[in-house]
């Protein structure tokens, strides 16, 4: 669990630093014979690979590590996250994966959300959040980097474009600090239901 | 010369990029000075913190104004108080001593002489003998190696060590040359970096520290990322000591970008982006930040 704090000394040609280099896949790197294997797979598999620089361990269930500075101690511990962030692209410079794209989408059916339940995802760290940036009742340590949503069922606004604003606010805005909530799987479709049933409760 | 540097950065899909570069998006158009002074254009604060002689303490009392200061409040001569800062310090002087028995820790750090005023302000720096960029944390762990002792990059006593450096410094501006060579190379990728939008929310630095300064995120006012790197490292009650790259850590872990290890040389090139900003600026340590 408490790794070796070191991202491992990029050695080979392909992983040097600040190259635009591609990370040579795990998976090859123990059979020698994978490697006719790789070079017909090469475009789709290198994609997929977490930078070895990044703080994580693959021993626990999220993955993702969080330091712990230990008092007179020449080592940096490192525990457990409580979020796992391994998926998505990281600052690495051998990092290859893709940021994923703008998604345009349109709400089907009748909304059929619960405000209750949505209000629980919009307070929840691992979730919504929505409070880091906005105001909303019942919350006195209120962001200001969006605006405030009191009172924001009063906007009159459709579901399905509060749908596509937290599915993926860039649609919007391509410069938005919102998080993309849909496109980037931090909540499901039933999910953002929920919470667009709460907002449109907000008196 | 007092280059402005431009970065024109549009969003990913308007550069035309090979065809196996992955798609990346980047936050707006900015312009950086590769020194504090930049600030003048950025914020609009430096006026306010550029003497430290004339701050405005009624400002530093004010929740609303004292982020526009920039002296990060508590840092003194605001918290004049003695705080673990001081006892990091004390801490880093003994390692340090310890470690320099016999003059070589300060040779391989770049000392001259063993002189070691000053040396804080030139780094990040370009190490001859490693053949790369360094940041003064990274230089103490591979020299403390050379001397039989691990110092992790990001632990407390490597940034003991690095506190009781940077006090032989204290007052003295920083000084990185960002114009040429490998230098300049790092400084460029860590700016573009800097824009870069990663992780699950889909965040850069500067979605924060340059489009959304003063605002809040819950009851924290961002700041503006000039001269930030004078008072590293902090003490904190949550991390103890926290490095420049913990700090980049911390800052990941809160918009829901994946981490890398301190002394990545992602981070590495951050560093060196956010030091030139901070050239001009006094050593001030040790500090300490909520
Ligand atoms: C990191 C900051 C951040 C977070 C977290 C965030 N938002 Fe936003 N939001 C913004 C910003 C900034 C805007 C302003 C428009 C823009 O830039 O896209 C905005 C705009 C909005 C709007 C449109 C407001 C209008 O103009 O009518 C709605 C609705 C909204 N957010 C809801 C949410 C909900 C619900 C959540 C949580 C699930 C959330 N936001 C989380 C930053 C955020
Ligand atoms: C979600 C918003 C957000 C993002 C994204 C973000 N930060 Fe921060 N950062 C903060 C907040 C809030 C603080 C604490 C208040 C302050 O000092 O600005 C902070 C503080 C800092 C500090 C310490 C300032 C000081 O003097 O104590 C540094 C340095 C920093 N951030 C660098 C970065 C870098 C580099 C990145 C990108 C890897 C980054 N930040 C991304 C919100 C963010």
């Amino acid at each position: 669990m408490h790794q070796r704090g070191k991202e491992p000394r990029p050695t080979g040609f392909l992983t040097a630093p600040g190259m635009t280099g591609l990370v040579f896949p795990r998976l090859f790197r123990t059979k020698p014979g994978a490697w006719l294997v790789s070079l017909l797979l090469l475009p789709g598999v290198w994609a997929a690979e977490l930078p070895p620089d990044a703080a994580v361990d693959r021993g626990v269930p999220t993955m993702t590590l969080t330091p712990q500075v230990v008092v007179h101690s020449g080592r940096l511990e490192w525990e457990p996250f409580s979020r796992d962030l391994s998926a998505w692209p990281t600052l690495s410079h051998a990092d290859r994966r893709s940021t994923e794209k703008p998604r345009r989408v349109s709400l089907t059916g009748p909304l059929e959300g619960d405000a209750t339940r949505g209000r629980e995802l919009a307070m929840r760290r691992d979730k919504g959040f929505c409070m880091l940036c906005h105001q909303l009742p019942g919350e006195q340590w209120s962001g200001n980097f969006g605006i405030s949503l009191l009172g924001y069922r009063l906007n009159h606004h459709a579901d399905a474009d509060l749908y596509q604003q937290v599915f993926d606010p860039r649609v919007n805005n391509p410069h938005t600090a919102m998080p993309p909530y849909g496109t980037n799987r931090i909540l499901s479709d039933q999910e953002i239901r929920d919470i667009v049933a709460y907002l449109q409760s907000l008196e | 010369m007092r280059s402005l540097l431009f970065v024109l950065l549009c969003l990913g899909v308007a550069t035309p990029q090979a065809e196996s570069m992955p798609y990346r998006e980047y936050d707006a158009l900015e312009e950086y000075a590769p020194s504090v002074r930049g600030d003048m254009w950025l914020s609009g604060t430096y006026r306010l913190w550029a003497d430290p002689g004339r701050l405005d303490w009624r400002m530093a009392g004010n929740p609303e104004d004292n982020w526009k200061l920039n002296w990060k409040f508590m840092d003194p001569p605001f918290n004049q108080t003695v705080h673990g800062g001081h006892f990091a310090l004390d801490r880093g002087e003994e390692l340090f001593r310890a470690l320099n028995a016999k003059g070589r820790f300060a040779a391989c750090l770049g000392a001259r002489q063993g002189r070691l005023k000053g040396l804080r302000t030139g780094y990040p720096r370009y190490h001859a003998q490693l053949r790369r960029i360094v940041g003064l944390e990274e230089a103490i762990e591979l020299c403390a190696a050379r001397q039989g002792r691990e110092l992790q990059n990001g632990s407390y006593d490597n940034s003991a060590v690095s506190l009781f450096l940077a006090s032989k410094s204290q007052g003295m501006p920083i000084r990185i040359q960002v114009d040429k060579g490998p230098m300049q190379q790092a400084y460029a990728r860590g700016r573009k970096l800097f824009h870069m939008r990663t992780g699950r929310s889909n965040m850069a630095c500067s979605s924060c520290h340059t489009h959304r300064i003063g605002l809040k995120l819950r009851n924290v006012a961002v700041t503006t990322p000039y001269g930030d790197v004078a008072h590293f490292p902090v003490y904190r009650t949550r991390f103890q000591l926290q490095s420049l790259q913990l700090r980049f850590v911390e800052c990941n872990l809160d918009s829901g970008t994946q981490p890398l290890r301190p002394g990545s040389s992602a981070y590495t090139d951050l560093e060196v982006f956010l030091t030139a900003l901070s050239n001009g600026y006094p050593v001030s340590v040790p500090s300490e930040r909520h």
